[in-house]
């Protein structure tokens, strides 16, 4: 008996990813920022005197904040991950799923089983998702576990000079997290869509990733006005606004809104192709 | 009338001439250094910015105390390049201008601004309204907003205003009381002192009073010698205060003030906004509390300047433009997004601070005791002219700060708040105050006490009271906390703090004792701003996030790829190829009209050279590819993408596909399970035919070509299908395993399934097929069995390549090129 509501479980799919070494080394990847972040900060000397490493230029900034306890650390990680660190690994689990399976060839007999191709992309993308979302999850809970060993437990201090316990550190830090997983969407969506492109998996995650840092750099340029706002990246960094004593939600509420925007275009024009591509792979 | 008003004209006319004109190359506008008129035949040195473009509305443009018309060069250029013209002036007893400074007094400087007026409407670059009425605005900064007010009270000509940091009632500046009791408050001895010293020194030849009127000389000798003015002090006072006039002011009035500022505090523009509005509710009112101000705190010129030319482009060119009612800097409102340093924030509110709803914050802190020292010192330092709030220099030590000495500070505190509240305006508390003597000047201000010790006093602005008549069983008073912009975070203690001493104050000299108890909740102001993004498009955008999440699942729906899924003629065949046509994108056609039969039980080869169009027909008969035209059918039901039918279908078509990290058992396991099948696999036969043994467990990666071949074929009999497709199985394979390959098909047909083997090696399949198909260019050669193939062929030939030449010539040409 066939049914197709049960090919690519989402269990299996997820065990296929998860035995990749390419998955182990995403999140090695993840998790060695905050441990080489804290290790230099901890073990290093700043230029002229024997103290520990300073960052950045005043003590106003979250750089500057990064030592003052677990809450701080984490957000500067946030700060650090956020332009490439998190994109780069969402780039790979999305924009690798489909085209590395197009490159081993396992595409075609998935899909001679047959396994229905928008539950395939489905499928993919949920666990590919999820993947993303563990990156994120674990960026926030080594950064926590490294700054709480490396500097303490201190309340947050945030630039804007307010201070925040822990408990209500914790809360920012999950929507923070929250954000940065929302507003990346917009990512993984551009580079799922180039992974149904192309057969090469390198392509996919490359072209995802140079588009968001192109975009970022075009976002850097103040003279483009207000076309940067309709950039992929425009509102990477609005979780700053979570920093403050009452949120201001709007900046993140646009964003939010926008990366799902973006999400929906990408993941339907790539279902719309897939579904009428020829495999030839 | 007219004829004299003519001949003053004229006379100014001259003037003008006899001192020249100059058009600068490379700017838009020309100016004219002038020799003007003013009030008392007082001399007035001043400079006309021309621009290009005239008739043009006139703005009058007036400098600080101590500067003269050259300090406002940069912003009269900018407004005469908005296409402006601007007349910027030396006031009376500064620069090159004569006469004596009345600090704006209607008969000194008012009457002076007239003058100019009058002047103004001689011109003929400027746009008239009526005879003697030129369309005309007047800003200026502190001193020059001072007179923009007054004249506007003054005199009705005046058609916009724009003033910053400038005050309401000198009075109050100089001697602030801000609780209810009458009395004066302390004298700013500091603040008076340093402007009394900046208008005379530079004219110390002139004498003590250096180009002051001797009344205003007199009245600042008053207030050093006894900290108190004399009623005709208070007089001359009153007199150069807008409040006198405020209720007369119908021009448009924008209203700037810093939040840096001890000198003209954010009160003053409340006062003068409160005034204006009661008298004439109609008269457009704007204001920008913005974070510059005497004592310094974050320039914002270029923005402030911005916001005046868009004022009078609004008032005296009639632009539509779109300018907030009430604008807020936030100093350490956001994050850049540039370098994570602290950036202001923008704050808007349609609303005028005026009648602002209020909230109560309860205080759990209600009671402190402090003394004032002897002869006021040590004194607290709160803000420094020209510097800004002590606390931002001072830093903090041990929560204690030059502003809150110990012993002569304490603090009224909240409970830690659990929410977080900002604050924008004044705020008030009512206390009931005890003394060993019956006066008191206390300095109260609102501030931030944060968990960790840390005292914030918003730009170090205090409030300063005079306390009188103080009973000895204690007397209560309302305290008007000074207007700030504040934020508190949960956790924080909102505070009152009181000092007895403060620098820039003249002071009680003998020591006393207070007890201070809170007799009310704090009152703070309740503003609600709107950020840049407006509500409507913060709805706007979850709801246009919606909509595309539905408009996605809506264009997938509509762009679906449709599928005859009608099952075809009930025929006894269990593959029905008709007329199978695929013409690639690029325009090559691999497949041409190919319509064949495969009954249950043959095993068909599929034959041709290489580029024949056997593997693209394999594709599409696994769904893999879409027709151009044509269909199949496997048991009567057409064969498209993702059909239930194609799970009756094994396949192998161009080479194996494993996961490479996995070992062979576990990806036929994961395909297995990734299939959608209930039933379970036949796991052993396909290994025991495939004969893949002990290297079942070894990680695809270290398998060779063959291993992988036949780990493939293994994996497309799992199911034990109906039809076993297989394409090319026995390339890239060794003699030996060829022959195995061929014993692995056989056995599986003895089972009694059906077969397809594509090929373009007759030996290859000569031995295992009971049917052939050949084809050549995507187009059906001939078909039928096996035998009949060879026959055809007329002796038995050796490759397919003799069989091809005997059939169609030696058009052997393959692939794309015709």
């Amino acid at each position: 008996m066939y049914l197709p509501s049960k090919t690519l479980p989402y269990r299996l799919e997820m065990y296929r990813q998860i035995k990749r070494k390419r998955t182990l080394f995403s999140y090695l990847f993840v998790i060695s920022l905050p441990v080489i972040v804290a290790l230099a900060v901890k073990f290093g000397t700043s230029g002229n005197s024997s103290g520990p490493t300073r960052f950045g230029s005043g003590t106003a900034d979250l750089i500057g904040l990064a030592t003052k306890g677990a809450a701080n650390f984490t957000t500067t990680m946030f700060y650090f991950a956020t332009p490439f660190l998190l994109i780069a690994v969402i780039s790979i689990f999305n924009g690798d799923t489909v085209a590395s399976e197009a490159s081993w060839s396992t595409l075609r007999y998935l899909l001679a089983a047959p396994v229905p191709r928008t539950r395939l992309l489905v499928q993919k993308l949920k666990v590919s998702l999820t993947l993303s979302l563990a990156g994120v999850v674990l960026l926030i809970v080594t950064s926590w576990v490294v700054g709480a060993i490396t500097f303490g437990f201190a309340p947050m201090q945030t630039p804007l000079g307010v201070t925040l316990s822990n408990s209500i550190a914790i809360e920012r830090i999950a929507i923070i997290g929250c954000y940065l997983a929302l507003v990346l969407l917009s990512v993984a969506g551009l580079a799922f869509y180039l992974s149904v492109s192309t057969d090469v998996p390198l392509g996919a995650v490359g072209g995802a990733i140079g588009i968001i840092i192109l975009s970022n750099i075009l976002d850097a340029i103040s003279g483009l006005g207000s076309i940067r706002n309709w950039l992929p990246t425009h509102y990477s960094f609005s979780w700053f606004d979570a920093l403050s004593s009452s949120i201001d939600w709007s900046q993140m509420i646009r964003g939010v809104s926008y990366s799902i925007v973006l999400f929906s275009i990408f993941t339907s024009l790539a279902v719309i192709k897939f579904n009428k591509k020829d495999i030839t792979s | 009338m007219v004829r004299i008003r003519k001949l003053i004209a004229a006379v100014l006319l001259i003037t003008s001439i006899g001192m020249g004109s100059t058009a600068y190359a490379g700017t838009n506008y020309s100016t004219q250094d002038l020799r003007l008129t003013g009030a008392g035949g007082v001399a007035l040195d001043a400079t006309i910015y021309l621009p290009k473009a005239t008739p043009a509305p006139a703005i009058l443009l007036a400098h600080g105390f101590s500067g003269d018309k050259t300090s406002v060069a940069t912003q009269a250029e900018q407004l005469a390049s908005n296409g402006y013209v601007v007349l910027a002036w030396t006031a009376r007893g500064f620069g090159n201008s004569t006469g004596e400074i009345s600090m704006d007094s209607p008969n000194g400087e008012v009457a002076d601004v007239s003058k100019l007026i009058d002047y103004l409407s001689t011109r003929k670059e400027v746009i008239q309204q009526a005879k003697n009425d030129p369309m005309v605005g007047i800003t200026g900064d502190s001193y020059g907003g001072g007179i923009s007010l007054m004249t506007a009270g003054y005199d009705r000509r005046i058609d916009a205003v724009a003033a910053n940091i400038t005050w309401n009632n000198l009075r109050q500046s100089l001697f602030p009381q801000n609780s209810n009791d009458p009395a004066l408050g302390p004298y700013k001895k500091f603040w008076a002192g340093t402007f009394f010293a900046l208008a005379t020194l530079p004219n110390s030849l002139a004498g003590e009073c250096g180009t002051f009127t001797p009344e205003w000389c007199n009245a600042f000798k008053d207030a050093v010698a006894t900290g108190l003015p004399t009623a005709a002090d208070v007089k001359l006072l009153e007199a150069s205060s807008p409040s006198t006039i405020t209720n007369r002011i119908t021009a448009p009035t924008l209203l700037m003030q810093g939040e840096a500022d001890s000198l003209f505090p954010l009160s003053e523009s409340i006062k003068n906004a409160e005034q204006i509005h009661a008298a004439h509710p109609k008269t457009p009112i704007a204001m920008i509390w913005h974070s510059g101000g005497h004592d310094g705190g974050t320039d914002e010129s270029p923005r402030l300047h911005q916001a005046v030319i868009d004022w009078f482009n609004i008032y005296l060119k009639g632009m539509k433009k779109n300018f907030p009612t009430f604008q807020v800097t936030n100093t350490n409102g956001s994050i850049s997004l540039v370098d994570s340093s602290v950036i202001p924030k923008f704050l808007s509110s349609p609303n005028l601070p005026l009648n602002i709803p209020t909230k109560m914050i309860p205080i759990a802190v209600p009671f402190v005791a402090l003394v004032a020292p002897i002869g006021g010192i040590p004194g607290a330092i709160s803000s420094l002219p020209g510097v800004g709030s002590a606390l931002a220099l001072a830093g903090n030590v041990g929560g204690v700060t030059a502003a809150f000495l110990p012993g002569q500070s304490g603090f009224l505190e909240s409970a830690p708040l659990v929410a977080p509240i900002h604050i924008v305006g004044p705020s008030s508390i009512k206390i009931r105050i005890s003394s060993n003597k019956t006066d008191a000047i206390l300095f109260f201000s609102l501030v931030v006490r944060t968990a960790s010790g840390q005292t914030k006093q918003p730009d170090g602005i205090v409030s300063p009271v005079r306390l009188t008549n103080i009973a000895n069983t204690g007397s209560d008073y309302t305290i008007q906390l000074p207007a700030v912009v504040l934020d508190a975070a949960v956790g924080d203690k909102l505070a009152i703090g009181i000092s007895t001493t403060d620098q820039g104050y003249a002071l009680a000299q003998d020591g006393r004792q207070y007890t201070i108890t809170a007799q009310s909740p704090i009152t703070i102001p309740q503003i609600i701003f709107t950020t840049k993004v407006n509500r409507v498009s913060l709805y706007g955008w979850p709801i246009t996030a919606l909509l595309f999440i539905l408009l996605a699942f809506i264009a997938i729906y509509v762009r679906r790829p449709r599928h005859n899924t009608q099952p075809a003629e009930v025929s006894d065949a269990l593959v029905t190829v008709s007329n199978l046509t695929k013409v690639y994108k690029d325009g090559y056609k691999a497949v041409d009209g190919l319509s064949f039969e495969v009954k249950r039980g043959q095993v068909l080869g599929l034959l041709g050279p290489n580029g024949a169009g056997k593997t693209t027909t394999l594709r599409m008969m696994m769904g893999l590819i879409f027709p151009t035209e044509g269909e199949i059918a496997i048991d009567g039901h057409p064969i498209y993408p993702g059909s239930p039918t194609l799970a009756k279908l094994g396949s192998f078509v161009e080479g194996s596909g494993f996961l490479p990290h996995l070992s062979g058992r576990e990806n036929l396991e994961l395909y297995w399970k990734s299939i959608g099948r209930t039933d379970e696999p036949f796991f052993e036969e396909a290994i025991r035919i495939t004969d893949l043994g002990r290297a079942l467990d070894k990680k695809v990666r270290s398998y060779s070509q063959g291993m992988r071949q036949r780990l493939a074929i293994a994996q497309s009999m799992l199911g034990m299908p109906d039809l076993l497709v297989l394409d090319e199985p026995t390339n890239g394979l060794d003699p030996q395993q060829i022959k195995a390959m061929r014993e692995v098909l056989k056995s599986y047909a003895k089972t009694g399934r059906t077969v397809i083997v594509s090929s373009h090696l007759l030996a290859e399949v000569e031995q295992t097929c009971s049917h052939v198909v050949l084809m050549h260019r995507g187009r059906l050669i001939t078909y039928g069995t096996m035998r009949r193939i060879l026959t055809k062929a007329g002796k038995r030939a050796g490759t397919l390549e003799e069989i091809f030449i005997e059939l169609i010539g030696d058009d052997l040409t393959i692939g794309k090129d015709k």
